[in-house]
């Protein structure tokens, strides 16, 4: 666990810097020569504009002068890197959103300040915002808001006769004309999901102080919502026209796909490859009995994120960096440039990117998108064999619901909960085994026990003995904590024992 | 069950050779394992008698040796140096200051935190002036563990060089002479010792007789001066000079010269990963824990193979998936192994045989396989294969194969792409074995084809009878080697197919466990994957071992062993 | 071994009994049947075993598009994709890293794995046994572990990322003393007589290895040399953990694997991946091919003597 500090600056200083607080920061005090990484999409031509944007930021700023070597590591394989040496890894890079929480529990991003959170949370949509949290905290600068999928489709086959708000209707017109409907369903639990957003399922995780996941509303196995997401899902793995892939490159295969699920960064292939003929939209609806629902998506984030520095004024100059180059003028360029959709708001509603079709095609999606908030690691595994199961069903009520109930008691496994116990030289327990306390509705474990004089005991959770280190103990009259940690018990008698896991106190008091 | 010599063997008719060759295997095991055990038991006993000798030697040479001897106990090449060694005295000096001077400065420091593997994890600051959050960084779990293994490994070397240092001067006073002498001299006193208790009577008598005394004396002297020219003949050889030394260095111990920088890098670099990689099984290292950034890691015990391999207990999710992909490598290397082997030999008969013209072109075109590097070919094979490829794009033009059929994609079905893997592996197999295979036919002794030819065996039946149990017989370590490289075989799967396709049941164990993943590949994505439980991999890696070497065990004891190296020479 | 050697183990098949030949056709007729069998399977194994490395290159010279496509003809010919490759990528940059690591290695190996396997082959001494013992049961543990805590190493000796090449060539060469099978196999073959003539003669143990034994091994040490040349141009996972985030330090593998990383990055490059493979088999090809008669001397030598 990391220790947390404040570090209040000496009086003197205090007091010297007493009446210019806020403007000092972009002031004088952070002049000097600073030797900067960054890692930024491997992308052609994104390196160049990262280094005219910092030639920017030092004209904006006087005094600051960023000697800076910038390397292409691609969004996803970054945090992987940054993890395996944090002192080797830059000073700013890029990741893609699904990686922030494995960043934050590493240790990998430096918190924002407050006056740098406030600007972030200021300037970006919502979505982007959640995927920068941590806890109570923000943690990285969102640099683009685009990473959702919609529709691309081959207009020459899904011709203007077809209902492309439909899914039954295009996957009919795909089997018909021996065309491929293209969305990736057991390679990858980020497109499954789509199914599962559009009827109101929610996947929901939680994340403590340190940015460690600790928990999850999983709703995927409902016995309506989800069911109907799980027959929409089966519609689309049991069609012939059905191909399970994400590449746009399917428009040129043997049998060409006339419609591919992907975002934004097939955007210059597909219209490489249909020219004319290409359609942006939307996902459409698809229907269960009588109700339509519209596909959902998560709609995600790359981000720039600071590597935990231990200068403060260094620290104050990275923060300011990263907080120029995910502003609103660098975004601007990055649209102008490599069509990246921007997460600040003003950009987003300037006119040319409204006028770009496939990120209206998004923005209009993302409606319907769910952001992608911190998730679990071991989730993308888990929920991606949904499809797999699917498939394998026959399609009725009770197999659906099965291969769902699968999922979620997998989902169970992450967090699996270790109860409380005491543990010591009581004849039940015999410094084994746990004598089990009960979980109370506030989250506090409790139990009523009768010692015997002299009892020695601890209390754990599950089998770790290091749990009981880290509690604060409140002990009543007749006994005491001995030497060695254990609490002995002079006076017999029937005591409440009380373990709150959040608060990290044991109370003990005599009945 | 006949044991048969290895003519005798030969003349068997092929089921008979069959059914031999399937009890000798089979009965073999339980010998084997017998074998096995006692071998270790007897290692043991080795082991333990050695060290007892080394205490008594350590025991001996202080009770018995000279003043310098004692002194080198303290004083490393003391007595080296004051025999007139210098080389030698001065490299056991040098090493022990060096030695000295490590533990006090950085050793002691790391070992000394061993055990609770750092107390101090990084610390953050909230700074109010620049309104911006620090980190500070204190100990680093991993580069305690690090160290303290070096510091370790230092301290053993250290220990053997000490011995090494006494054995050194037990030798030198032998060679001198001086433990001679010194013995010649114990005796001579001993001897006189008795020579007084026989004329006791007469020493203690207040007035001896002078007859008998004078006798006494005359004794004494003769014991005298026989022990006196026994010492004064004790050779006295010389020491060997530093000189010398370097000489005896290029020749007869050239072995210690040569070997020095191999295996000084084999010990580095080979065996202290694979103890620290033993050590982290026991402890809580992950991407949770790294040791530094977040959160250091400790020592946790069993757990994590009780995790692993309890399916009562532990977690289910991983014994399910580890019994899984165990099947599947164990499946995959009896596979790999076999399908290249047979096809690899029956190509290069094709090769070889009478009248085939054009052999090198032919074999040429199979060794382009060998000869450019794997993640070229194997990757671009995997993009032939992959559900958008080229193979399945024509396949389905041509042979309207179903647009849902998929050899690894992530719908297609386990045995789809664990056939596929075994069938790209012939064609990066074949090569080598049609190589080898070439090598050996040339090597079959010719009276067998006599033999054969006389009792009337077709082309066919000469290749079964002779060529294949030939070959077999000689290449049983190269199929050992084989099937374990193919356990291990990391490259062909990870560039293949990734581990491709899911494993649904296996979703829950970390690493994105799929249909086609080995062991060892699994270990990688545990490593690589989003939890990076580094400790898992741990007990992985060890179990692999386990695993290997037990099959070596037993295929190497129940093996006929073909080779003795002193036969080629 | 060489062709000529070859045809002796062929003659020494014995032909059928001429009785039976008389009852089906002529042996020639039958022998012109059969060979033409195997030239059929031999010509369909060529194209096999051909037809990924037409495939690629192939696809390195398609000038249309840059994605993974569905057929193999390109629409249009040209070599975009090298010039792609030489002037938009820092490919020379990690050709010329891995030709420096590969000559270092190949040079530091050799000496490594002689002096291994000349001592464990034909010197006697105490403990020989139980280190060949030692190294085979240390063979049987998977080595891909090692790569974390040989990483840490390196990165304490400041040899990763823009030093990564001195990194993976000490790495590469520290523990190749393990792979002495082969070339142990071979001094294994030398008879003893030639050691014992020279010592009589009053050479010491060193003389016997320089002026007796090593101008002997001449197929060895290119085998060895040969082998170890190779061995850098493959490796993508070590090579990758230790230069990450430095393309400068990147060998070939790495940097053209990286090409195939994402969704994005394969539709921009696959072809020009496609050309770098071209470009770094070539070499190595027509090297391994001349070299080829040492090779298979090695493997089936390798093979016999275990």
């Amino acid at each position: 666990m990391k220790l947390k500090k404040v570090l209040f600056p000496c009086a003197v200083a205090a007091l010297m810097l007493a009446g210019c607080t806020g403007q000092k920061q972009g002031g004088d005090n952070l002049k000097g020569t600073y030797n900067v990484t960054l890692w930024v999409s491997e992308v052609a031509g994104v390196a160049d504009q990262f280094r005219a944007q910092i030639r920017a930021f030092e004209a904006e700023n006087e005094g600051i002068k960023i000697v800076e070597t910038i390397e292409g590591v691609s969004e996803s394989s970054s945090a992987t890197q940054v993890l395996t040496d944090i002192d080797a890894a830059a000073d700013i890079y890029c990741f893609a959103q699904d990686q922030t929480a494995r960043l934050i529990e590493g240790g990998a991003l430096a918190k924002l300040g407050k006056a740098a959170a406030e600007q972030v949370k200021a300037e970006n949509d919502a979505g982007s915002i959640l995927a920068v949290t941590g806890g109570n905290d923000l943690y990285a600068y969102p640099l683009t808001s685009d990473n959702g999928y919609f529709m691309y489709y081959d207009k020459s086959v899904i011709t203007e006769d077809v209902d492309i708000t439909n899914f039954e209707a295009i996957l009919a017109k795909c089997e018909t004309s021996g065309h491929t409907f293209t969305m990736e369903a057991a390679g990858s639990a980020w497109y499954i999901a789509s199914w599962f957003f559009g009827t109101g399922c929610t996947s929901t995780w939680t994340t403590d102080n340190e940015g460690k996941i600790n928990g999850v509303v999983d709703t995927f196995n409902d016995p309506v919502k989800g069911l109907a997401a799980a027959k929409g899902l089966y519609k689309l793995v049991k069609s012939t026209a059905h191909k399970d892939n994400s590449s746009v490159a399917s428009f040129e295969d043997a049998t060409p796909a006339a419609v591919v699920v992907s975002g934004m960064w097939d955007y210059t292939t597909a219209s490489a490859i249909l020219g004319e003929n290409l359609g942006v939209a939307e996902l459409p609806y698809f229907h269960v009995g009588e109700e339509a629902y519209h596909l959902g998506s998560f709609s995600g984030n790359k981000l720039l994120g600071v590597k935990p520095q231990s200068d403060a004024k260094r620290a104050a100059v990275m923060s300011k960096l990263a907080l120029y180059l995910t502003g609103e003028k660098c975004q601007q360029e990055r649209f102008d440039e490599f069509a990246w959709g921007p997460s600040n708001k003003v950009v987003q509603n300037s006119e040319a990117v409204k006028a770009n079709p496939a990120l209206a095609a998004l923005a209009k999606q993302n409606q319907y998108g769910t952001p992608q908030g911190q998730i679990h690691g071991s989730w993308w595994d888990i929920a991606k064999v949904i499809a797999t199961d699917v498939k394998a069903t026959d399609g009725s009520d009770e197999q659906l619901q099965a291969a769902l109930d699968a999922y979620a008691a997998k989902l169970a496994d992450i967090f699996e909960v270790h109860p409380w116990g005491l543990v010591g030289n009581m004849a039940e327990s015999n410094w084994s085994t746990n004598i089990e306390m009960t979980l109370n509705a506030n989250g506090t474990w409790e139990i009523t026990y009768e010692f015997l004089a002299n009892a020695e005991f601890k209390v754990r959770c599950g089998g770790d003995w290091d749990s009981f280190a880290t509690l604060k103990l409140t002990l009543p009259e007749g006994m005491e904590q001995i030497e060695g940690g254990n609490i002995k018990v002079n006076t017999a008698g029937t005591y409440k024992v009380v373990v709150d896991p959040v608060a990290l106190t044991l109370v003990i008091t005599a009945q | 069950m006949k044991q048969y010599t290895d003519l005798e063997y030969l003349k068997l008719s092929g089921p008979e050779k069959f059914a031999n060759r399937f009890s000798r295997f089979f009965f073999g095991i339980p010998r084997a394992l017998l074998k096995f055990l006692k071998a270790i038991g007897r290692f043991f006993a080795n082991i333990g008698r050695k060290i007892a000798n080394v205490f008594v030697n350590i025991y001996r040479t202080f009770a018995n040796g000279d003043w310098k001897t004692r002194v080198s106990y303290f004083v490393m090449g003391f007595g080296n140096l004051s025999r007139g060694q210098i080389l030698r005295g001065l490299l056991f000096l040098i090493f022990q200051i060096i030695f000295i001077v490590y533990m006090a400065v950085w050793g002691w420091k790391w070992l000394s935190q061993m055990g609770s593997l750092g107390v101090m994890g990084p610390e953050e600051i909230y700074d109010e002036v620049y309104d911006t959050y620090t980190t500070i960084y204190h100990d680093n779990s991993f580069k305690i563990l690090l160290y303290s293994v070096l510091t370790l490994f230092f301290i053993v070397g250290f220990i053997v060089t000490w011995y090494f240092n006494i054995e050194q001067n037990r030798i030198a006073e032998q060679i001198i002479g001086s433990s001679q002498r010194k013995a010649l001299r114990i005796s001579c006193k001993k001897e006189i010792k008795l020579l007084k208790n026989e004329y006791k009577t007469v020493l203690k008598a207040k007035e001896p007789d002078p007859n008998e005394l004078a006798q006494y004396k005359e004794k004494e002297n003769d014991i005298k001066a026989r022990y006196q020219a026994e010492i004064e003949a004790v050779p006295v050889k010389k020491l060997k000079s530093g000189k010398d030394d370097m000489r005896s260095l290029v020749d007869d111990q050239f072995h210690k010269t040569l070997l020095a920088l191999p295996l000084l890098g084999i010990l580095i670099f080979t065996v202290m990963p694979i103890i620290f990689m033993i050590l982290v099984a026991f402890t809580n290292y992950d991407g949770a824990h790294n040791g530094y950034s977040n959160n250091l890691f400790h020592w946790v015990g069993w757990d994590n193979f009780n995790t692993m391999l309890n399916w009562q207990t532990g977690n289910k999710a991983y014994s399910a998936a580890f019994g899984e992909i165990l099947s599947w490598t164990l499946m995959w290397s009896v596979f790999a192994t076999f399908t290249c082997y047979f096809l690899g030999m029956f190509v290069a008969i094709l090769i070889n045989k009478k009248g085939i013209k054009l052999k090198k072109l032919w074999r040429t075109i199979l060794i382009l396989t060998i000869a450019i590097p794997q993640f070229i070919s194997l990757l671009y094979v995997s993009k032939l294969f992959a559900d958008k490829g080229i193979v399945l794009t024509y396949l389905q033009k041509w042979f309207h194969v179903p647009e849902t059929f998929s050899f690894y994609g992530p719908n297609a079905s386990a045995w789809t792409a664990r056939i596929t893997v075994i069938v790209i592996n012939i064609w990066i197999g074949i090569p080598y074995l049609m190589l080898m295979a070439t090598g050996i036919l040339m090597n079959i002794p010719e009276d067998l084809y006599e033999s054969a030819k006389i009792d009337g065996a077709n082309v066919f039946q000469q290749y079964v009878k002779i060529t294949l149990p030939y070959i077999m017989f000689i290449t049983g370590p190269y199929l050992l080697t084989s099937f374990i490289g193919n356990m291990n075989n990391f490259n062909v799967i990870f560039l293949l197919t990734g581990g491709a396709p899911t494993n649904a049941s296996a979703s829950a164990a970390s690493g994105s466990v799929g249909y086609t993943d080995l062991l060892i590949t699994w270990l990688f994505k545990i490593t690589t994957g989003a939890n990076s439980e580094y400790y898992m991999a741990s007990v992985i890696g060890i179990l692999i071992f386990v695993v290997t070497a037990f099959i070596a065990m037993i295929v190497y004891n129940v093996m006929p062993s073909t080779k003795n190296e002193e036969d080629f020479q | 071994m060489s062709e000529e050697l070859n045809q002796v183990v062929v003659e020494q098949v014995p032909v059928q009994k001429p009785k039976k030949e008389k009852r089906h056709m002529g042996i020639k007729a039958k022998r012109i049947i059969s060979n033409t069998f195997v030239y059929i399977l031999l010509v369909i194994m060529s194209i096999i075993w051909l037809a990924p490395f037409v495939c690629i290159v192939l696809q390195s010279f398609r000038c249309e598009s840059t994605w993974m496509t569905g057929y193999i003809i390109p629409k249009q010919w040209g070599f975009d994709n090298y010039v792609r490759l030489f002037t938009k990528t820092k490919f020379p940059r990690w050709f010329l890293n891995t030709t420096i690591i590969s000559i270092a290695t190949a040079a530091l190996q050799l000496i490594i794995i002689l002096c291994m396997s000349y001592t464990l082959s034909r010197l006697r001494f105490k403990g020989r046994k139980a280190l060949m013992n030692a190294m085979l049961v240390l063979g049987l543990f998977p080595g891909i572990l090692g790569m974390i805590i040989l990483y840490r190493i390196l990165a304490d000796l400041h040899l990763t990322q823009q030093n990564a090449i001195p990194g993976l060539i000490l790495v590469y060469t520290a523990s190749s003393g393990m792979g002495y099978y082969v070339s142990k196999g071979f001094f294994d073959t030398l008879p003893k007589s030639l050691d014992e003539a020279a010592r009589v003669d009053g050479a010491n143990r060193a003389q016997v290895l320089f002026k007796v034994i090593l101008p002997l091994s001449k197929p060895i040490i290119i085998y060895t040399l040969l082998t170890s040349f190779m061995g850098p141009w493959g490796d993508f996972v070590f090579a990758r953990y230790v230069s990450f985030g430095h393309s400068d330090g990147m060998n070939v593998a790495v940097g053209l694997q990286n090409m195939l990383g994402s969704a994005a990055s394969i539709n921009a490059n696959y072809t020009t991946f496609c050309a770098g493979g071209v470009i770094v088999a070539i070499p190595i090809t027509i090297l391994f091919m001349c070299l080829q008669k040492y090779y298979v001397e090695g493997v089936t030598g390798g093979a016999v003597k275990g």
